[in-house]
């Protein structure tokens, strides 16, 4: 089963501010990441598939269904957390998410049973008796997800769940989102800006960037060995870099380090040779693991659409 | 429904306790977007009463319920020891002398139905359940209306039952009470229809309570003023059209219309329109308030 499907998908704010342009992906079950800078387009693309707004052109399926003609279906599938506050202060969470739990057609009984079920499992006890109003942003966040988990959902999507949260409280929110995804099995986006919340939750990444995909892949593959060894030595590196460059090898000096390039296995014999005859104090050599950063850091620059 | 599982006095802590629970999926019926509509219709008659919210929330509609319900039940007084014959309000005339009454219920409990989901972007999660955004707008006109049903019609009630119960010949005075069901219950919905679907419409276009608040106190009490200034003080075409800016007006006339007698103190009496005229000016007015109301919350941002 296909989660997600889009073809081309765009979606203009009038003449001037496109927000996704000509998107096209497939996304299968899992944790995904979707992330790109604040303006990339992820409200936007979570806010389609909802079917909460219309793309100016192109399609987009979430579970087979299309979102132009099946947005009710699939909204009562779909658990949505939104970015923004989105809470009466003057009801209770047990009331709120019983009310939305209704929303999404579970009938009274269920809808109260699954709310204290939820409730629980997002860690609100006592205080889900009191209106929302006096809530800290933590719970606030907490009722947020409970809403969205409230109906059993196939899909969830979460536009930045840690928004506003404190370290503990982001710690907290994550491993929420990572048991809701593993142990509950529980297909789940995760929008945010922040790389290093989706490294630590998502198997899969969806980048964006101007509304354009960069790259879709699971995140392993972002993180993998690449075609660099690190050197590092204690001192001479540049004498290392001249030598290893004489005997026909790419390598650059990066501070106390040296990177070499690393097409297939020689340099490594090249390497050793060298070292003992400059006798230098080998401290470490590794090969180059690729970070996220490196995704918009390589990134083509896009000249501002507005 | 317990309130900590089974985990009371084990000294589990907290995170392990949820975890041990594991998750439930939920494989019941999803009744989907006609029950959620009715869902939202019955909490939101809920809220225009404060029902299931804090004290502060209670007093306007209840305050002004009561207020509403306290001359029927002195007028049910006077005619219980003086006789029927003497009670102050007709059932043609007491919506209207109570209108500022029903104002002020709409101006608090319009904007509470509609405003607080607007400011508090509570919209977006409605918008991201089943229900669709003409449901919403259909399901919150329908709240307002049915309240004001309540609100109105109770009163209208108490009358009923105690011209009834005042009378020395019960027997005599329920065949002749029977006769007067029709405006009993026809004068509150019609009003109720009316006032709900006007009032709503304004509320629905501001998030921000005391606009909304102060725009229907326009409409509706000082509209009342308007209304008879005009009405006593202007002539021809002015005198006829200008006391249509209170929806109490257009009401009445409907009202005498379609079910009653004239009421002596409203501008309908000094108007050469038809009653007729009243019918499809109210016709049009709600038609245009509901018309609004659902293309708002097609437009609006969620």
């Amino acid at each position: 089963m296909t989660l997600i499907a889009t073809r081309g998908l765009t979606k203009r704010y009038g003449a001037s501010v496109t927000a996704l342009d000509g998107l096209t992906l497939d996304v299968e079950p899992g944790i995904i990441g979707l992330v790109g800078a604040n303006g990339a387009g992820k409200s936007t693309l979570i806010k389609i598939l909802l079917g909460l707004l219309a793309p100016t052109s192109g399609e987009a399926t979430v579970l087979d269904l299309d979102v132009r003609t099946d947005g009710s279906r699939i909204r009562s599938l779909v658990g949505y957390m939104p970015e923004h506050d989105c809470l009466p202060p003057d009801l209770s969470a047990t009331e709120f998410v019983t009310h939305m739990a209704r929303m999404s057609g579970l009938p009274r009984a269920a809808a109260r049973e699954r709310t204290a079920d939820v409730l629980r499992h997002v860690g609100l006890y006592e205080e889900r008796y009191r209106p929302i109003g006096g809530y800290s942003t933590g719970m606030k966040q907490r009722v947020k997800l409970a809403q969205a988990l409230v109906h059993d959902p196939r899909l969830l999507l979460l536009d930045e769940p840690t928004n506003g949260l404190d370290p503990a409280g982001r710690d907290e929110m994550l491993d929420l989102v990572r048991r809701t995804g593993t142990e509950f099995g529980i297909a789940t986006i995760v929008a945010s800006h922040l790389l290093g919340e989706i490294e630590r939750v998502c198997t899969f990444l969806l980048a964006i960037d101007a509304g354009r995909l960069l790259r879709a892949a699971p995140l392993a593959s972002f993180t993998e060995r690449t075609g660099t060894l690190i050197v590092e030595v204690e001192e001479g590196s540049r004498e290392l870099a001249d030598r290893l460059t004489a005997a026909g090898a790419a390598a650059e000096v990066d501070g106390r380090t040296v990177l070499v390039d690393l097409p297939d296995e020689r340099p490594y014999d090249l390497l050793r040779d060298t070292v003992a005859e400059l006798g230098l104090a080998l401290v470490r050599v590794e090969q180059r693991r690729g970070r996220l950063e490196d995704l918009f850091r390589d990134a083509p620059e896009v000249t501002d659409a507005a | 429904m317990p309130p900590e599982g089974g985990s009371v006095g084990t000294g589990a802590p907290a995170a392990s306790e949820i975890y041990d629970l594991g998750y439930r999926g939920y494989d019941g019926p999803r009744l989907g977007r006609a029950y959620a509509a009715w869902s939202l219709f019955t909490a939101s008659l809920r809220a225009a009463f404060g029902l299931g919210r804090p004290m502060r929330s209670k007093l306007a509609p209840w305050g002004l319920g009561a207020v509403a319900l306290i001359p029927a039940a002195v007028s049910l007084a006077i005619s219980a020891s003086v006789g029927p014959q003497f009670s102050p309000f007709s059932y043609d005339d007491f919506i209207w002398q109570m209108q500022a009454i029903f104002g002020l219920f709409v101006a608090a409990q319009a904007p509470e139905l509609v405003g607080g989901d607007q400011r508090h972007h509570v919209l977006a999660l409605y918008f991201s359940h089943a229900l669709e955004r003409i449901d919403y707008a259909l399901a919150k006109l329908g709240a307002m209306i049915v309240a004001l049903v309540i609100v109105m019609g109770a009163p209208m009630i108490v009358l009923w039952v105690g011209r009834i119960l005042g009378s020395t010949d019960l027997a005599g005075a329920i065949g002749d009470e029977l006769g007067a069901l029709p405006q009993v219950l026809g004068s509150p919905i019609l009003h109720a229809v009316g006032v709900g679907s006007v009032s709503l419409a304004i509320a629905a276009f501001t998030p921000r309570r005391a606009y909304a608040t102060g725009a229907i106190i326009a409409i509706f009490i000082i509209g009342q003023g308007v209304a008879q200034a005009v009405s006593r003080g202007t002539t021809g075409a002015l005198r006829d059209i200008g006391p249509l800016i209170n929806p109490f007006v257009w009401l009445d006339g409907t009202r005498d219309w379609l079910l009653g007698r004239s009421v002596p103190e409203s501008p309908v009496v000094r108007s050469d329109l038809s009653l007729a005229t009243y019918g499809l000016v109210a016709l049009l007015f709600v038609a245009a308030a509901i018309g609004l109301t659902i293309w708002r919350y097609r437009r609006i941002d969620a």
